[in-house]
């Protein structure tokens, strides 16, 4: 193996971890020695890839969005309706929630509730743009198609995710009470029915 | 063809406005320009040949320029359909140069009777039925109308004979290869997604609301400036994509959008790429973008 | 002796027309002017949205699309002011429009000076120059329009104005680049086309000054003084301007009654055997253009000419070639008092009216232009345009013949009629938009 490629995989490992470990503990909590003790290596080793804490955090965010927007696209390339997009994209994220929730929960919990660690470098949607691209892309197919009523990018986007992600912030609280996949039907309905041309 | 005598050169109109005569007499260096040529006839300079004579079909032409929308039939000079004299004159001619967008794809006047007017060889894109017969001797010079420099480009090569790169609708690529974007002094605010206040004013990007083609428009509108001192995005107005085969689309004034998103992308420029620098750029905030250019104390 | 009828066909008149002429014992009894091709303008704008006519309706014109833009937006404004929306320009924005305005008419008045009037009378009388009169046209009118389009982008074909006001926001230094073309015009106008000061030209008020002219205008005006055709071309003798400009307030001018008009009175209708349609005030026949604007202005040597001439080919030229000297010197005082700091838009983004009907007038080089817009939900249901050469070219009514052939009956040959016919500065694209 080419000592670039181990760089890449050793890089993504110290991601997931911090990722996971961000979100159990709180950004806050967590150090560089927990997270660099967590992948038996050392503290300086560490400090090699990531500069600072701060830096880390915004790598996960862009992480993450990348994965989901990953995802989204694979959607986007099909030749599905609307109304189906929209429920495999309901799908995919509330599933990501489920079997990953240390990605969504370090959304809703790090990059969220943490704003000035953000703030130099991943202003507004730079680091998230992975994920806001494909959405872009799949209000834009949408609305040229017809499918969709044609509005301000926000206040669909708003409506489209911010009903997901208080969803999720519910499931985290504990206070639902079904499992989170049972909703993905009347949801995605919801959804269609509140953008459709 | 730089040998005497000169080339005769013969400035035709079909259905037209004039646009494009009246666009080619400001050009500064006119008459040195034409002493390259014996003028045979022109809509509105001397010629040594009269409308007569030109409707007769008898005189000589190398170099035809063709101004106006092209129609089979129905579209008569003094009892001569203008079409026969066209296939008459491009027959002889060495070289035809389609002047402005009607003679090239159609354009306006195409849109009062769509299934019999077209451009020369063009039907907004397509290649009509008399495009085999006149391509080897084709330059296309859409616009509406058309900047006299480029007018002048295509003669001066012709007269030094120098041959003219064309693209695949015989348009010069050193004419056409830009876009009307390029050079527009509002490029900054394309690149930072700042769109403008309102009309009337220099600072802000005309592409997000008030409709501008620029981005995808082929065209040297704003490195050959009009009147050598301005273009259209200069002082504000959007381009209308005059240059180009579908001119005039509808609602000139307003950007197509689908949630926000302009539904044309730059030219070339895949969506993927453009919305992922969008969403990047539309993140921050720069102060000196959302100021006055200048500030003039009261 | 019986009545014969010859056909002529004239060019370079911004297209071509053909004239029958029928003589009747030596002398011209009545004129056919036909043009050509409907080219469908009206009918293509139907069903676009309202603004797109501020881009459709210029290239009505090569020669006078600038007016045809300001009379569009004119159109637009009256019919949201109509529909309870104030649409109030900023003087800035109303100023930059007179100036473009101005610029477009004085190109359009010296190219028919040295491309058409000046070669055509030398060759009528047969006292060919030497002059290359082509190289004076283009000269200036390429200035005058290079000075337009530092406040509307490009001539021709702008689509700078908009409801509201115009999209350019000039800094002095566009300012003095106009200024300073402007002054290459007035340069033009002492030293080539009159021979005298700007000044002193504007000065000159009757017909015993006129020898103080000297240069190309000064030539015409002894060409036709010379061959007895200071008489020739006079028609009804009837004068109207719909739109108020820095040259005349709107009006009608019958002998010396002055009186105010409405065009609500306007009426356009079909012809025999052209595509040309028609128009009367209240059912008469008027002429439209510079002549009318010098008489329905008084100004006062246009008045000393009519007086002594009538509206004749002589006062008809004048008109004409004065209006230059009118325009420069108005434009001179438009730029010095352009206020910068003001709105050039002063309609808020995004305010538009859906469903409206209006009316806008200019007065372009050839006379009164008129559009009428109705918009429905956004989109145009019906554009009505009136060219100022439907009013001088008509046929006529039953009562009496046209503007332009009533100046031309009488007269003994097809190249009299013909110059007479030139000094309308027919424009033929505008009649058969």
């Amino acid at each position: 193996m080419k000592i670039a490629e181990k760089k890449a995989l050793k890089r993504e490992s110290i991601i997931q971890t911090a990722l996971q470990l961000f979100s159990k503990n709180g950004f806050h909590k967590t150090t560089i020695p927990d997270i660099a003790s967590k992948l038996q290596m050392s503290v300086g080793n560490l400090y090699n890839y990531f500069s600072s804490k701060d830096i880390l955090a915004q790598e996960i965010i862009k992480y993450t969005s990348e994965a989901l927007g990953e995802k989204i696209r694979e959607v986007n390339m099909t030749e599905a309706t609307a109304e189906e997009k929209i429920y495999q994209i309901v799908s995919i994220y509330f599933t990501m929630a489920e079997e990953k929730p240390e990605m969504i929960e370090y959304f809703l919990r790090v990059y969220l509730s943490n704003r000035e660690v953000f703030s130099d470098g991943c202003e507004g949607m730079v680091c998230v743009s992975g994920f806001i691209t494909e959405i872009m892309i799949f209000f834009d197919d949408s609305v040229s198609s017809g499918e969709l009523r044609n509005q301000d990018f926000f206040s669909a986007f708003g409506l489209f995710m911010g009903y997901l992600g208080g969803m999720v912030f519910l499931k985290g609280e504990n206070v639902l009470p079904k499992g989170i996949e049972h909703y993905i039907d009347d949801i995605s309905r919801n959804i269609y029915h509140a953008l459709k041309a | 063809m730089s040998s005497s005598p000169k080339p005769k050169l013969l400035w035709l109109q079909s259905i037209t406005c004039n646009g494009n005569t009246h666009s080619f007499l400001n050009h500064p260096d006119l008459f040195s320009i034409l002493s390259h040529f014996e003028m045979i006839h022109h809509p509105v300079l001397e010629g040594s040949a009269t409308m007569q004579d030109v409707l007769a079909g008898a005189v000589d032409c190398d170099v035809l320029i063709l101004e106006g929308s092209f129609k089979e039939e129905g579209f008569l000079k003094a009892g001569v359909e203008v079409s026969s004299l066209i296939h008459t004159y491009a027959n002889k001619a060495k070289y035809i140069i389609t002047a402005g967008t009607c003679a090239t794809f159609g354009g306006i006047f195409k849109q009062n009777d769509p299934e019999n007017i077209s451009g020369l060889c063009f039907d907004i894109e397509e290649k009509t039925s008399r495009y085999v017969r006149y391509a080897p001797k084709l330059i296309s010079l859409p616009g509406c109308p058309m900047h006299p420099k480029w007018m002048s480009y295509v003669l001066l090569m012709l007269s030094h004979g120098k041959k003219i790169e064309i693209d695949n609708l015989h348009r010069p690529v050193e004419l056409y290869g830009y876009t009307v974007h390029t050079g527009c002094t509002r490029n900054e605010y394309f690149e930072w997604k700042i769109d403008t206040e309102n009309y009337g004013f220099k600072e802000g990007c005309l592409f997000y609301e008030q409709g501008c083609q620029g981005p995808y428009t082929r065209g040297s509108c704003n490195k050959i400036l009009w009147n050598d001192t301005s273009s259209k995005t200069r002082v504000g107005t959007p381009c209308f994509g005059c240059t180009e085969p579908a001119f005039p689309r509808i609602s000139l004034h307003k950007t197509k959008t689908n949630m926000g998103i302009p539904a044309k992308m730059p030219m070339g420029v895949p969506r993927r790429a453009y919305l992922t620098l969008t969403g990047v750029v539309k993140s921050f905030k720069i102060k000196r973008f959302s100021e006055r250019l200048m500030e003039y104390d009261k | 002796m019986k009545k014969i009828q010859i056909r002529q066909l004239i060019e370079k008149i911004e297209g071509e027309a053909e004239l029958d002429f029928v003589f009747n014992k030596g002398k011209i009894e009545d004129v056919k002017i036909n043009f050509g091709f409907y080219r469908g303008i009206e009918e293509i704008l139907k069903g676009k949205d309202a603004r797109d006519a501020l881009v459709i309706t210029p290239r009505v014109c090569g020669i006078c699309n600038h007016a045809h833009l300001l009379t569009a937006v004119r159109a637009i404004e009256d019919g949201y002011r109509k529909a309870g929306v104030p649409v109030e320009l900023s003087s800035k924005a109303s100023d930059i429009r007179e100036f473009t305005l101005a610029c477009e008419l004085i190109q359009n008045h010296v190219k028919w000076l040295y491309f058409t009037i000046l070669p055509q009378l030398e060759l009528y009388v047969n006292q060919k120059s030497e002059e290359n009169y082509a190289i004076k046209a283009t000269y200036l009118s390429s200035v005058i329009t290079k000075a337009l389009a530092i406040f509307a982008g490009q001539w021709p074909h702008s689509s700078y104005a908009v409801p509201g006001g115009v999209t350019c926001d000039p800094t002095h230094l566009d300012v003095m680049q106009a200024t300073s073309l402007l002054d290459e015009s007035i340069t033009f106008f002492e030293q080539v086309m009159t021979g005298i000061s700007l000044d002193r030209y504007l000065a000159i008020d009757s017909v015993s000054n006129l020898d103080q002219i000297e240069g190309d205008f000064g030539r015409l005006l002894y060409l036709l003084g010379s061959n007895d055709m200071a008489e020739i071309g006079q028609s009804h003798d009837r004068f109207i301007v719909f739109g108020d400009s820095p040259l005349s307030k709107a009006g009608k001018s019958i002998v010396t009654n002055f009186a105010k008009v409405d065009v609500r009175y306007v009426k356009e209708s079909i012809q025999k055997g052209t595509v040309a349609k028609a128009v009367t005030y209240k059912e008469r026949l008027y002429e439209v253009g510079p002549l009318a604007r010098g008489m329905v202005a008084k100004t006062p040597i246009v008045k000393s000419l009519h007086k002594r001439y009538k509206d004749s080919v002589l006062t008809r030229i004048f008109a004409r070639v004065h209006e230059v000297a009118q325009l420069l010197d108005y434009s001179k005082t438009l730029l010095q008092n352009l206020q910068l700091d003001e709105l050039s838009c002063s309609l808020v983004k995004g305010i538009q009216v859906d469903t409206f009907e209006g009316t806008g007038v200019v007065e372009a080089a050839r006379g009164s232009l008129i559009h009428t817009t109705t918009v429905k939900e956004g989109l145009i249901s019906n554009y009505e345009i009136i060219t100022p050469t439907q009013w001088n070219l008509s046929h006529g009514t039953k009562e009496e013949s046209g503007i332009a052939i009533e100046a031309m009956i009488d007269t003994s040959s097809i190249d009299e009629a013909t110059f007479i016919f030139r000094a309308f500065d027919v424009c033929s694209v505008c009649t058969t938009q």
